[in-house]
C-alpha cells in the first residue's frame, strides 16, 4: 500500500511546486510587493517550463529527438501575435484576448506538428532529429520573408504587461493536468513502450505510428502556448530569437532534469533560467561565453555519466537515491530505486537483459522493508 | 522514498519563502542607497553584435575613470554598469528592469536601435534621462522627452550621401543594406526617397543578419557600379568589399559612420585598390587635441584603436557629466526622475554645449544631437 | 555562368565538410554535430599561425594538425565511453562538445569577427566573366582531395577496414580488425577534412568568428543526409548540389530571402521521398 501512495504523492508534487509558486506570487504582485525584474523572471521561467515538459514528451517519453522545438514555438508566437491584434478589435478584454490567441496559437502550432509529423516519423533517430531542426529553421526563414510579420526587423506585439506570469503558471497546471493523465494513462505506458523498443511494441499490437503522431502533436501544441507568452512577454518578436540553438537550450534542461521526469523538467528549466537571469547581470563582454561553456558542460556530463556502459556499476553504486537511503535508513535500501522504477514519474530507461535480472533479484530480496519500515 | 519527498518539498517551500523575500523590493526608492552615481546602459555583449556593445562599453568605462580620477562631481564618483542585451529589445526591456531596481539614476539606453526603442520605452514610464550613443533610428528620440542621442541620425546620412553621390557626378550606383538592421534600413529608406527626388537612380542588393558572411552573390551583382553606398558596419562592409575586389570590381566604396574601424580589416596584401569613404563624425587619426587625447588614453588602457562606438560611449558618458555638473546636481541619492528633469533642462537650454571626442554638439528638445559630418576617405 | 562556378566551388567546400560527417556516421554510427565546430577551430588555427609567423603554408599545416588531433580527441573523450549507449545520448553530447568549442573560442578570441588573410590570388577575366581564382583553386583541390579520399577507402588495406566496419561492426571485429582504431582514424580523417574545408572557406570569405562553423556545418550535415549518410560519393553529390541549388537561389531576387527554407525543403522531401538519402543504403532492422 505504502508504495500506492508513494505514487501518488509523486503525482501531486508537480502541481504542489507550481500552484504554491503561483499563490504565492500572485498575492505579492496584487498587493504591489513584487519586484519588475522578479516579474519578468517569472514570465521568463512560466514559457520556459512549458517549453521543457512539452520537449520532454517527444525526448523522454516518446525518445525522439527533435530539434525544431523552437520552430512550433515560433509559429505560435507570430500567429499568436496576430490573433491578439485581431481579436483586441472586438474584444475589450486583454486576458479573454490573451487566452483565446493562445488556444489558438497552440493550435496553430499543433496543426503544423500534425503537418510535419505526419510525414515524418516515418524517419527515426537522427533523420528525424534533422527534419526537426530542418523544419524550424524553415518556419523562421518563412516568418522572416512573408510580408505581413514585420520582417527582418521583427514583428511588434503589445505586451501584456506585469501580471503575465500569473497566466504562464496557470497554462503551466493546465499543461501538467493534460501532460500528467497522457503519461499515466494506458496511451503513456504504449508511449514509453515505443521509446523501450519499437519493434516489440508494434508486435504487441500498438499503432506506432498513431500514438507518435499524437506526442508530436501535444507537444507542438504546448509550444505554441508557450510562444504566445513569449510573445506578449517581449516585443518585438525576432526571428533570429527561434533558431535551433534555442531548441537546444531547450533540450539543456530537459536532459538536466532527466529524460522522462516531469518535476525534473519543471525544477530544471526553472533553475536554468534563473541561473540565465542571474549570469546576464554578473558576466559581461566574451566572459558571457562561460554560460554556454556551462552548458555544455552539463549536457556532456550528465550524459556521459548517465548512459556510459562502462559506468554502470558505478551508477548503481552512487546512485543518489541510493545513497539517500543509506544516510536516512542507515542501511542500504535498494528498493527505494525498485520503488521509483515502479512509479509513472521516471520511467527507467531501456532494460538489459542483465540489468532485468539483477533488478529483479533484488527486488525480491527487499520487496518487503519498505512496508515493515513504515509500519 | 515517502520521507525523500516530504524533505523535497520542505526544501522546496523554504527556497520558494527565500525566493519571496528577494522578490520583494520597495518600489518607491531604488535609488536611496546609492553611494555614486549610477549610470545605467544595456548594449549587445554577446552574439553577432557584441562588437559594438563592448566598444561603447570600453569608452563609457574609460570615461568613468576619468571623471572619478578627476574628483567626480563634487566629490561624488559615477559608476557605469552594461547589462548585455544581445542587440534584442527583450534583453533590452527586461535589462533595463534589473538596472532600474539596482538603482539607475541616468542611462545610456542601448547600444543599438532595436533594443533602446524597448529600453526606452520603460524609461519613459518612468521618466528616466537616457543619452544613446550610437541608436540611430529616428523612433527612438521620438520615444519621449526624456530621449537623446550622441550619434548622427540615420536620415541624415541617407540623405546627405544620395546629395554627395549625385554632386560628385556618378551615374552607375549600386547600393546594399542590411534589411534585419534598422540603422542600416532606415539611412537606406532616407537614401532612396532622396534619390528619387534628385533624380538619382541606382541598383539595390540587400542582406541580413544571418546572411552576411557570403556576399559573392550580392558582389557579382553590384560589380559593374561606380559607386557603391553601404549603410551597415565595417565587419560585413570589409566582406563585402573584398568580395567585389575578388569580383574584379573597380567602384569606389562608401559608407556611412557604421564603416568607422573598417581600416583594421584590412592588411596590406588583401587591401584592394579601390576607393573606400565614408562619414563620419570621429576620425582615429585627427589631430584635434579633445581626439588625440581620448585616442591616447583609449589605447593606454585596452592596447588598441578605439572606434566610433568607443568614442560614442564615452562623449554619451561625458555629456551626461557635464550636464549634470552645469544642473547642479548635488545630491548622490537624487531619484532617477528628479535627475531626468534636471538634465532635461540643462542639455536642451541653447547655452548647453559639449565638445569631445565626436566634434562639437548640441541638443534640442527633440533629442537629436546637431554636430559637423565630414567625409573620411581611407588610404 | 560565374554563379554556377561560385556554386560549384561552395559546393566543394560543403561537400568536404559532408564527408566527415558521412564517414563518422558510417563507422561510428553517429552524427558527429561538433563537425562544423571543427572547422571553426582551423580556422583559428590559421588565424593565430598567421599572425605568428605569416607563412600560409605553415598556417594550412597547423590547422590540419590541430583539428586532426582536436578530432581525436573529441573522439577519445566525449564519444567513446558513450559507445554502445543509445544514439541519442550520443547525438546530445555532440551537442554538447559542439557548445564547448565554441565557447571556448570565444573565451579565447573573443566574439568579435576577425579578419583572416591566407593567400590573395586576385581574381581573372575571361570575355565577360570574372573569376575569383580562389574559387577556381578550391574547385580543383577539393577534386583532388575526395579522388585521393576514394581511392584510399577502395585501394588500400586501412581503407577496406573502414569500409568493413562500417558494413558490419561485429564482423568486422571478429575478423581481426582494430575497430576502436578504426574509429579513431576515422575521426582523424573527417576531422583533417574539416581543415581542408577551413581552409578554402577562408579562401571565400576571409573572416572568422567562434559561431563560424555552425551554419556551414549545418548545411555540410544537410548535404550529407541528402546525398544519404554514410555514402562517401553521396557525400560529395549532396555537398555540390545543395551548393549550387544555395547559389542560384540567392542569385534570383525573387527566391533571394528564402533560400535556407527551399534548402531545408528540399532536404525534407528527398527524406520523405526516399528516407536514407539519393545515394544510400537501406537497412533492415533487426530484433
Amino acid at each position: 500500500m505504502a508504495s500506492r501512495k508513494n505514487i501518488k504523492f509523486k503525482y501531486y508534487v508537480s502541481y504542489l511546486i507550481v500552484a504554491v509558486a503561483l499563490i504565492l506570487f500572485t498575492v505579492l504582485q496584487l498587493t504591489g510587493g513584487l519586484k519588475r525584474s522578479t516579474a519578468n523572471l517569472l514570465a521568463e521561467i512560466g514559457y520556459s517550463v512549458i517549453l521543457a515538459v512539452s520537449l520532454n514528451l517527444v525526448v523522454g517519453f516518446l525518445g525522439e529527438l527533435s530539434l525544431g522545438h523552437a520552430g512550433f514555438m515560433c509559429i505560435g508566437a507570430y500567429l499568436g501575435t496576430l490573433f491578439m491584434k485581431v481579436f483586441s478589435g472586438f474584444i475589450p478584454s486583454q486576458l479573454v484576448c490573451l487566452i483565446i490567441s493562445m488556444i489558438l496559437g497552440g493550435l496553430c502550432a499543433a496543426f503544423f506538428g500534425f503537418i510535419v509529423g505526419l510525414p515524418a516519423l516515418r524517419l527515426k533517430g537522427d533523420y528525424l532529429a534533422i527534419v526537426t531542426l530542418a523544419f524550424g529553421e524553415i518556419v523562421r526563414n518563412l516568418f522572416k520573408n512573408l510580408p505581413w510579420f514585420g520582417g527582418a526587423m521583427g514583428y511588434t506585439s503589445k505586451g501584456y504587461g506585469s501580471t503575465l506570469f500569473i497566466i504562464a503558471f496557470v497554462a503551466i497546471l493546465v499543461m501538467l493536468f493534460a501532460v500528467q493523465n497522457l503519461v499515466r494513462s494506458k496511451h503513456g505506458r504504449a508511449i514509453t513502450a515505443i521509446r523501450d523498443n519499437e519493434i516489440a511494441a508494434r508486435a504487441t499490437g500498438i499503432n506506432v505510428t498513431y500514438y507518435k503522431l499524437i506526442v508530436f502533436v501535444i507537444a507542438a501544441f504546448f509550444a505554441g502556448v508557450a510562444g504566445v507568452i513569449y510573445a506578449n512577454y517581449t516585443t518585438p518578436i525576432l526571428y533570429s530569437f527561434f533558431s535551433y540553438n534555442y531548441s537546444i537550450e531547450i533540450l539543456v534542461m530537459v536532459v538536466l532534469g532527466s529524460m522522462g521526469s516531469i518535476t525534473g523538467s519543471i525544477l530544471a528549466a526553472s533553475f536554468l533560467t534563473c541561473v540565465n537571469f542571474y549570469l546576464k547581470t554578473h558576466l559581461s563582454g566574451d566572459m558571457a561565453a562561460l554560460k554556454y561553456l556551462v552548458y555544455a558542460l552539463i549536457l556532456m556530463i550528465v550524459v556521459i555519466f548517465g548512459n556510459a556502459p562502462a559506468l554502470r556499476s558505478f551508477r548503481e553504486k552512487y546512485n543518489p537515491k541510493v545513497l539517500f537511503a543509506k544516510f536516512f535508513k542507515k542501511k542500504p535500501n535498494p528498493a527505494a530505486e525498485r520503488n521509483d522504477a515502479g512509479s509513472w514519474d521516471r520511467i527507467p530507461t531501456k532494460i538489459k537483459m542483465d540489468e532485468l535480472l539483477t533488478v529483479d533479484v533484488k527486488s525480491n530480496e527487499s520487496v518487503q522493508d519498505p512496508d515493515k519500515g513504515e509500519k | 522514498m515517502k520521507k525523500f519527498v516530504r524533505i523535497m518539498s520542505v526544501v522546496l517551500c523554504v527556497v520558494l519563502c527565500a525566493a519571496v523575500f528577494a522578490a520583494c523590493g520597495n518600489k518607491k526608492s531604488y535609488t536611496a542607497n546609492n553611494t555614486e552615481y549610477f549610470i545605467g546602459a544595456t548594449g549587445p555583449l554577446t552574439g553577432g553584435a557584441a562588437s559594438y556593445g563592448i566598444s561603447v562599453q570600453k569608452g563609457a568605462t574609460l570615461a568613468v575613470e576619468e571623471i572619478n580620477k578627476a574628483g567626480g562631481l563634487n566629490g561624488v564618483n559615477f559608476k557605469f554598469e552594461m547589462r548585455d542585451d544581445k542587440a534584442e529589445a527583450a534583453e533590452a526591456g527586461t535589462g533595463y528592469d534589473t538596472l532600474y531596481e539596482a538603482g539607475m539614476q541616468i542611462s545610456l539606453g542601448s547600444v543599438t536601435s532595436g533594443a533602446c526603442k524597448s529600453f526606452g520605452a520603460k524609461a519613459k514610464e518612468d521618466n528616466v534621462f537616457f543619452m544613446t550613443p550610437s541608436a540611430s533610428e529616428q523612433a527612438v528620440i521620438e520615444i519621449g522627452d526624456n530621449a537623446f542621442r550622441v550619434c548622427f541620425g540615420d536620415p541624415d546620412q541617407g540623405t546627405l550621401a544620395a546629395q554627395q553621390i549625385k554632386d560628385d557626378g556618378f551615374t552607375n550606383v549600386g547600393v546594399i543594406y542590411d534589411s534585419s538592421d534598422s540603422y542600416s534600413t532606415g539611412v537606406y529608406e532616407a537614401f532612396k526617397q532622396k534619390a528619387n527626388e534628385i533624380g538619382l537612380t541606382f541598383t539595390e542588393q540587400k542582406f541580413d543578419a544571418e546572411n552576411k558572411v557570403d556576399f559573392s552573390t550580392q558582389a557579382g551583382a553590384l560589380k559593374d557600379c561606380d559607386i557603391v553606398f553601404m549603410p551597415f558596419y565595417y565587419t560585413e562592409a570589409a566582406l563585402f568589399i573584398k568580395a567585389s575586389a575578388a569580383k574584379g570590381s573597380t567602384a569606389v566604396f562608401f559608407g556611412c559612420d557604421g564603416f568607422d574601424g573598417i581600416a583594421g580589416q584590412f592588411t596590406a596584401t588583401d587591401k584592394p585598390a579601390n576607393t573606400i569613404k565614408y562619414i563620419t563624425p570621429f576620425d582615429v587619426n585627427s589631430t584635434d587635441a579633445k581626439v588625440s587625447a581620448f585616442v591616447t588614453a583609449f589605447k593606454a588602457k585596452y592596447g588598441e584603436e578605439p572606434d566610433q562606438f568607443a568614442a560614442d560611449g564615452y562623449d554619451a558618458v561625458m555629456a551626461i557629466y557635464q550636464a549634470m555638473k552645469t544642473a547642479g546636481v548635488s545630491d548622490v541619492t537624487i531619484s532617477a526622475s528628479d535627475l531626468c528633469n534636471k538634465a532635461k533642462a540643462t542639455i536642451t537650454s541653447s547655452s548647453f554645449s559639449y565638445t569631445g571626442a565626436t566634434g562639437s554638439m548640441k541638443w534640442d528638445a527633440s533629442g537629436a544631437c546637431t554636430k559637423s559630418a565630414q567625409i573620411v576617405e581611407l588610404d | 555562368m560565374s554563379t554556377l562556378i561560385d556554386g560549384l566551388s561552395l559546393g566543394s567546400i560543403y561537400a568536404l565538410i559532408a564527408l566527415g560527417y558521412t564517414m563518422v556516421y558510417g563507422i561510428a554510427k553517429m552524427l558527429n554535430f561538433a563537425h562544423g565546430d571543427i572547422i571553426m577551430v582551423g580556422t583559428y588555427a590559421i588565424l593565430t599561425t598567421m599572425a605568428l609567423c605569416g607563412f600560409p603554408a605553415v598556417a594550412i599545416v597547423m590547422a590540419v594538425i590541430v583539428c586532426t588531433i582536436l578530432g581525436i580527441v573529441v573522439e577519445k573523450v566525449a564519444y567513446k565511453p558513450l559507445r554502445g549507449a543509445s544514439p541519442l545520448a550520443v547525438l546530445i553530447t555532440a551537442i554538447g562538445v559542439s557548445y564547448l568549442l565554441q565557447s571556448i573560442a570565444q573565451l579565447i578570441y573573443g566574439a568579435k569577427p576577425q579578419p583572416v588573410t591566407l593567400i590573395n590570388f586576385g581574381h581573372v577575366t575571361f570575355g565577360s566573366t570574372t573569376l575569383n581564382i580562389s574559387t577556381l583553386v578550391t574547385l580543383g583541390v577539393a577534386a583532388v582531395i575526395m579522388a585521393g579520399l576514394t581511392v584510399f577507402i577502395k585501394k588500400t588495406k586501412t581503407g577496406r577496414a573502414m569500409l568493413a566496419v562500417s558494413e558490419d561492426r561485429g564482423a568486422a571485429e571478429l575478423m581481426g580488425i582494430p575497430v576502436n582504431k578504426v574509429i579513431t582514424l576515422t575521426f582523424g580523417i573527417g576531422s583533417a577534412l574539416a581543415a581542408a574545408a577551413s581552409v578554402f572557406y577562408l579562401l571565400q570569405i576571409p573572416a572568422t568568428s567562434p559561431t563560424v562553423g555552425s551554419l556551414p556545418g549545418i548545411k555540410a550535415f544537410t548535404a550529407a543526409v541528402i546525398g544519404g549518410i554514410g555514402s562517401i560519393p553521396g557525400a560529395m553529390i549532396g555537398g555540390i548540389l545543395l551548393g549550387v541549388i544555395e547559389k542560384v537561389c540567392m542569385s534570383i531576387p525573387a527566391l533571394n530571402p528564402y533560400t535556407t527554407a527551399i534548402e531545408f525543403s528540399l532536404l525534407i522531401v528527398i527524406l520523405l521521398v526516399k528516407p536514407t538519402g539519393l545515394l544510400g543504403k537501406k537497412r533492415r532492422e533487426k530484433v
